[in-house]
């Protein structure tokens, strides 16, 4: 057998390879045989990076000399939050630098959380000759200059998705660079930026590209500009409207109508931003082909959300606000059988007490009528361990769970017990689950059941819980799959991480923050566990200037085979063998 | 094998005490004895860490910057051109907002109301055959009476309204 493997030319290997797309399973015939290796690697065209710290740019491109297509992520999921404090990391201007000597034919750049300057968006612009797509997930850097710079250089962009991203908005002018030459356009998503962009640009822009697709407006599009627009474009698959509120008028009214009801191809609809109910019946002929609708920003009531929601049968993606009470869900379960994803936000989250009728009902209703339910996120301000078992009983294909209950450490409302045994039956029963965040009051006892049952989880999130080590322990040890913890404010200390060292190789990263790990064990596992990064966050100072027993602020661990990094801002310090010497 | 089984309360942080630190090679461990646990030191007994923190409002809840600034800023705009009050419905505790300013009169309040309810309200205009079930809506004053809505015309009402209040109408 292994004559015959050995006895294809390359060149067919290489074929064949070419249509093995998914990373996990290009690492594995990476792995078979040395000339696998190598064909592989030259082969390689996408790669993925979750942790732009992992490794170094040079090693990247010394393995792949090939590649058109880079995904990198930066800084830890909590920085979402408001728990990572400014500068602490993730440049990409590294990474840009050293492909745009190395990658000439570079097409895609992906990046998550990280920060992007002005000089490595006008870097990208001017090395990569076939740019095609950037991609900005909640990164933050850059400003309008920069936008200006790809408008006006990359011939054949087909995607600008600046998704959550930060930016210094200088003036709208950037869209005007676009030459008029340019006509590539697949996807836009500006959604946001926070000043006007010039409407007529736009309309140009959208007008002239006759494969959009995409395209997410920003706040600032006024509603009564929105018709022209989609009559440029009736082709549109997913559109983000900007603000959907004007005064009623009939005129208004029937173009929006006219111009919704030409687009055929539309799936996807987001934006909405102060919706107004009048103008809402204008999507209703679009309603029943919606396959996801995000209505995070509208402020829309029960009553005229649960009108909406009952006409889109196809619906497979809700993001909305808790205005939608229960009675919205119940109608959610009623219509729209194909739903796969929910996600209801709260729209008074700093108050004390509800400002609308949304409990564990809703959840369970829509977990009972909506058969792929799979992906779940849900604010609100009560549980019970009844409506978690109940969940999970219904959903046994859940794979994304998250809950949130706005008072950290609530307890079941109703026996006034900690939720253990409700999130106990969610990973019992929901065998596949990989990512689960937890809420309410959680003793010990829970992690056990994780540790116990989650044999699949990725991903998993934890605050204001649990009573001691054990919980930490059981889940570093009992989760096979783990790949990203993030805790904070929980009583976790030394021991459990010190136990588990060697469980924190096999993961991408491990956060805490707010719990009681000691700056001794932090320097214990920098030294001892060689290609763990070890980084410890404090704004009160240099750790080493308190004594060692004293808990760290802040905590952020992840493999890495690039070593330290030097790019820490003055209240990061890492614990590898050299630094930990010099701090002691 | 020395220093194991030392006092749970004042375990040293040496490496020998915890086996995955002691050798370079990173063997994952399986061992989940829990008797092993327990001989390194792991307490099963609460730690308590004091008064548990209240989270701020930077923080917590886990909510984006994005959907944050629109929802302050809605709240914000809220205060100028809306007029707020709550509503209780008998047996459910949770009250309701409403937003007055949004409706232009009676009639139209009495619907929003029905629909939010869920049930048939009986106000001053109401004519015609009554069921069963029926509610009354009664509203509180400014000096703190409860009054029946519909008395008065809707801008002095709007101008006197502190809360709401649906009830049943026990014949």
């Amino acid at each position: 057998m292994l004559r015959m493997a050995s006895s294809f030319p390359e060149e067919v290997l290489e074929h064949v390879f070419s249509f093995i797309y998914d990373d996990k399973d290009r690492n594995a015939i990476s792995m078979v045989c040395k000339s696998w290796y190598e064909i592989e690697r030259w082969c390689r065209r996408r790669i993925f990076v979750g942790n732009c710290y992992a490794v170094s740019p040079p090693m990247v491109i010394r393995r792949f000399p090939e590649v058109r297509s880079v995904e990198l992520k930066g800084k830890p999921h909590f920085a979402d939050f408001n728990l990572v404090p400014e500068g602490w990391g993730g440049y990409v201007y590294p990474w840009i630098a050293a492909m745009a000597t190395a990658y000439p034919w570079l097409e895609e750049i992906r990046l998550k959380r990280m920060v992007v300057t002005d000089e490595a968006l006008e870097l990208i612009a001017k090395s990569f000759k076939n740019f095609k797509v950037l991609v900005l997930s909640s990164c933050e850097g850059f400003s309008t200059d920069g936008l200006a710079a790809i408008a006006a250089n990359c011939r054949n962009l087909k995607e600008l998705d600046l998704r959550e991203s930060e930016v210094d908005d200088l003036s709208g002018h950037w869209l005007s660079h676009f030459p008029d030459s340019y006509t590539s356009l697949v996807s836009l998503n500006i959604s946001c930026l926070g000043s006007e962009v010039s409407f007529s640009a736009l309309e140009r822009l959208v007008g002239r590209c006759p494969n959009l697709r995409t395209l997410r407006l920003n706040r600032a599009v006024p509603l009564d500009r929105l018709a022209n627009i989609l009559c440029r474009a009736p082709q549109l698959v997913e559109l983000g409207t900007g603000t959907y509120s004007a005064e009623l008028q009939p005129d208004v009214f029937s173009s929006l109508a006219g111009a919704f009801s030409g687009c055929k191809e539309l799936r996807s609809l987001s934006g909405f931003w102060d919706a107004v109910p009048g103008y809402l019946p204008a999507i209703y002929p679009i309603c029943p082909s919606l396959t996801s609708l995000n209505l995070s920003y509208a402020t829309i009531r029960s009553t005229d959300l649960t009108k909406l929601v009952s006409q889109c049968q196809s619906l497979q993606r809700l993001w909305v606000l808790d205005y939608i009470e229960d009675i919205g869900l119940e109608a959610l379960a009623a219509f729209c059988k194909d739903l796969r994803e929910l996600r209801v936000f709260p729209s008074e989250p700093f108050a004390q007490e509800p400002n609308v009728s949304l409990t564990e009902q809703g959840l369970v209703s829509v977990s009972e009528g909506c058969p792929k339910l799979h992906s779940v996120l849900y604010f609100c301000r009560q549980m019970t361990n009844d409506a978690l078992a109940t969940i999970a009983r219904n959903r046994p294909n859940m794979t994304r769970f998250r809950l949130c209950i706005i008072e950290p450490r609530a307890p079941d409302y109703i026996t006034l017990q900690p939720l253990d045994d409700g999130f106990g039956a969610i990973v019992e029963h929901c065998k596949d689950l990989q990512r689960l965040s937890m809420a309410g009051l959680l003793t010990d006892r829970v992690f056990e059941h994780i540790g116990n049952h989650a044999k699949k989880l990725e991903m998993l999130s934890v605050a204001f819980a649990g009573d001691s080590d054990l919980g930490l322990h059981h889940v570093l040890s009992g989760c096979e799959n783990l790949r990203k913890l993030e805790i904070r404010d929980c009583p976790f200390g030394d021991k459990a991480l010190l136990v588990n060292a060697a469980k924190l190789e096999t993961m991408r990263s491990l956060w805490m923050s707010s719990c009681s790990v000691s700056f001794g064990a932090c320097k214990l596992l920098g030294q001892k566990i060689p290609r763990l990064n070890v980084e410890v966050m404090d704004e009160r100072g240099p750790p080493g200037s308190r004594p060692e027993s004293c808990p760290v602020e802040k905590l952020y661990i992840y493999r890495t085979v690039a070593g330290p990094r030097f790019d820490m801002p003055g209240f990061v310090w890492t614990m590898d063998e050299d630094s930990a010497l010099r701090l002691s | 094998m020395g220093r194991r089984g030392s006092a749970s309360s004042s375990s040293s942080l040496e490496s020998s005490n915890y086996p995955a630190l002691s050798s370079r090679s990173s063997l994952y461990q399986h061992n989940r004895d829990l008797s092993t646990d327990l001989r390194l030191g792991l307490s099963i007994a609460t730690s308590s860490q004091g008064n548990p923190s209240t989270p701020s409002e930077s923080d917590w809840p886990p909510i984006k910057p994005f959907l944050k600034e629109t929802l302050a800023a809605e709240e914000n705009e809220c205060n100028s051109a809306t007029f707020f009050v709550k509503v209780y419905m008998e047996g459910i505790p949770i009250g309701r907002k409403l937003d007055l300013l949004a409706h232009d009169g009676y009639h139209n309040l009495i619907r929003t109301l029905d629909h939010m309810f869920n049930t048939t309200i009986i106000w001053a205009e109401m004519d015609g055959e009554h069921s069963e079930q029926y509610h009354v809506l009664t509203y509180e004053d400014k000096e703190g009476d409860w009054l029946m809505v519909g008395d008065v015309p809707w801008e002095m009402f709007l101008s006197s309204v502190r809360r709401l209040k649906i009830t049943r109408a026990d014949i």
